[in-house]
């Protein structure tokens, strides 16, 4: 496989905090334009995998190749939009201040910035409340600010760690319609989730437990896998077995 | 009320503390540290203010009198010639010099008008009190033990006093004002920026920054420049309403207090990123102040001066940056120094010095928003 067809590979990923083993040697890799759900419950290392991926954590051991480039690598940032869990904004900016300012850092200015800008808040629908401060926002609305902020870049490669928390269900299913066409234009999306209906949209998912990948597939691969016919229990059924 | 609910509150506070070993530790360590402070300015110092004392007079009571300020517990004496004191006044080795001039006993006699010559330096209130209070006592001593011995008419002894900076003229807020344009300033800027950089890190966008192609030293270069914005309007502010509206004695100029200011404001705007690397909760940056900036006023000078602490306690004044800036600001204002002058482009070039150094720390420091 080339580095164009492979967007991200992770072998044996390691990572403890203190006495917390968050990655236990994660490997994975994800193709380009692919939409790769992670699955987990809580601790599992989701969050922690997907922010090695942007080289927030130094890792023990393994190695993280993003868009062909080994991280630790800055140049590459500037291809990757990452949204993490909360919504990190600057509460006393307006929303369209928000955009702009993540649009600069990541070296979007001048005349390209206006129209990408004004997609990126009508993608999450935001557009009329552009004038907004950020702190009369409600939750649901700051994360769709946190999203346009993530993606205003226009990166190659898009992490959303549960990106759709607090968002209603008619805008849910217009920001994956979104992200499949993304996907389709070529923009790998990692994403992690809770959400059943949401990994159904997955192309590939994988289930972390307690630092490790325990299995890797389709929603109808898992299923097969586990002998079920809902993703809910294969997901379940295929934690217990990783004990 | 019910003391149940009451109690959980209180419960849930001392909890929240146990917890917090940091504040705990802040909470009973500072005020040992600047109650402490205190006792070595005040009472700790072998600080008393150096002064020259030169006797020409060529009667007895110059003798006296000289042996009586040595005599004194409020001021360290050394006997001294002419050119020698001068030289020591001008280059800040002593706080005044006293000068009992050849007719001092002659026009003393028989009732006479003795005028001691008192040559101050003039610029810190803190050295200029000490000095014309021992001279009040030795006087006192001096005519009293004079009245003891015989039933001579006294003298009358009338200190004639001139200042190198400053003078009488000048009150306690001409004293201290350019001191304090500087403190005031670099309080607020450095509280502002330990709060706006804890935010960054609390509100999760310091790891948005990290996540992009953003370079640390951009980071901190960018906040230095916002806020140089923002410092450099309000040391222009501060400056003016200082100089014009409360018409602060101003001896030097205008532009070498803004600067100093501003230098200032830089040094602080960058110890406020540093320091916000230590603190995870605003609640925690905010016990900063008591502990770096507390310190930082008692030692820097204003009230108490440098010269008069113990020894190890001016070398830790010599460590502290706003030391620097209070005597630059003073240099200018009170002595009226410009930029041809040694200490003071000393004080300008330590400043800028520690503004480096703390730029250099804070980008260094930055590292630890990354897990």
């Amino acid at each position: 496989m080339n580095a164009t067809a492979t967007a991200v590979r992770v072998e044996g990923l390691a990572k403890s905090f203190g006495p917390v083993l968050a990655l236990d040697g994660a490997s994975l890799s994800v193709g380009t334009g692919e939409i790769y759900g992670l699955l987990g419950p809580n601790g599992a290392g989701k969050t922690t995998l997907i922010r090695s991926l942007v080289g927030l954590v130094t890792a023990d051991r393994g190695s993280v190749e993003v868009l062909g480039r080994r991280l630790p690598d800055r140049a590459v940032l500037a291809e990757i939009g990452y949204m993490p869990q909360s919504p990190a904004l600057y509460a006393d900016l307006t929303v369209e201040e928000n955009v702009r300012f993540f649009a600069a850092i990541h070296g979007l200015e001048g005349g390209r910035a206006r129209p990408q800008i004004a997609e990126a808040l009508q993608l999450v629908d935001l557009f009329a409340r552009r004038r907004s401060v950020v702190a009369t926002l409600s939750g649901g609305m700051r994360q769709r600010v946190s999203l346009a902020c993530s993606l205003v870049h226009r990166p190659r490669l898009l992490l959303l760690d549960e990106p759709t928390v607090g968002v209603d269900p008619q805008l849910r299913a217009e920001l994956w319609q979104r992200f499949a066409e993304m996907s389709g234009q070529g923009v790998t999306i990692v994403v992690s989730s809770h959400v059943m209906d949401e990994a159904e949209r997955c192309r590939r998912l994988g289930l972390l437990r307690f630092g490790r990948l325990l299995a890797e597939g389709t929603a109808d691969e898992l299923r097969g896998l586990a002998g079920v016919t809902r993703l809910e229990d294969a997901f379940l059924a295929l934690s217990e077995r990783g004990r | 009320m019910s003391l149940l609910r009451t109690a959980a509150i209180a419960r849930r506070i001392l909890q929240g503390f146990r917890h917090d070993r940091r504040t705990l530790v802040l909470l009973f360590v500072a005020p040992v540290v600047i109650l402490g402070l205190f006792y070595f300015l005040i009472r700790g110092g072998s600080g008393v203010p150096a002064v020259d004392v030169v006797n020409l007079d060529q009667g007895e009571l110059g003798t006296v009198l000289a042996s009586h300020l040595q005599a004194s517990t409020q001021i360290a004496v050394s006997m001294t010639g002419l050119d020698q004191a001068r030289s020591d006044l001008a280059s800040d080795r002593v706080a005044a010099y006293i000068l009992l001039p050849p007719n001092l006993t002659a026009s003393a006699s028989g009732g006479g008008l003795a005028e001691p010559e008192v040559h101050l330096e003039g610029t810190q209130p803190g050295l200029t009190q000490p000095v014309l209070a021992a001279l009040d006592q030795s006087e006192a001593s001096l005519l009293g033990s004079i009245g003891a011995q015989s039933g001579a008419r006294l003298p009358t002894i009338r200190p004639r006093l001139t200042y190198l900076h400053g003078g009488a003229g000048l009150d306690t807020l001409d004293y201290f004002g350019g001191a304090f344009v500087g403190l005031v300033v670099f309080f607020l800027v450095f509280v502002v920026t330990i709060i706006a950089f804890l935010r960054e890190r609390s509100q999760g966008t310091l790891e948005r920054l990290m996540a992009s192609p953003l370079r640390r030293s951009e980071i901190v270069a960018g906040y230095m420049a916002g806020f140089t914005v923002v410092a450099a309007i309000q040391a222009v502010e501060v400056a003016l309403f200082t100089l014009y509206a409360l018409h602060v004695h101003n001896q030097g100029s205008v532009v070498l207090v803004v600067l100093m200011t501003l230098l200032l404001a830089l040094v602080a705007v960058n110890l406020g990123i540093f320091l916000s690397m230590f603190a995870t909760t605003e609640f925690q940056a905010v016990q900063f102040i008591p502990l770096a900036i507390v310190p930082q006023v008692l030692l820097s000078g204003i009230v108490f001066p440098v010269s008069t602490e113990p020894g190890w306690l001016q070398a830790v004044s010599e460590l502290l940056p706003l030391t620097y800036g209070v005597d630059g600001l003073r240099d200018v204002m009170l002595k009226g120094n410009g930029l041809t002058s040694g200490a003071l482009l000393l004080d300008i070039g330590v400043v800028a010095a520690f503004a480096v150094a703390l730029v250099v720390a804070a980008t260094a420091t930055l590292r630890r928003g990354v897990s």
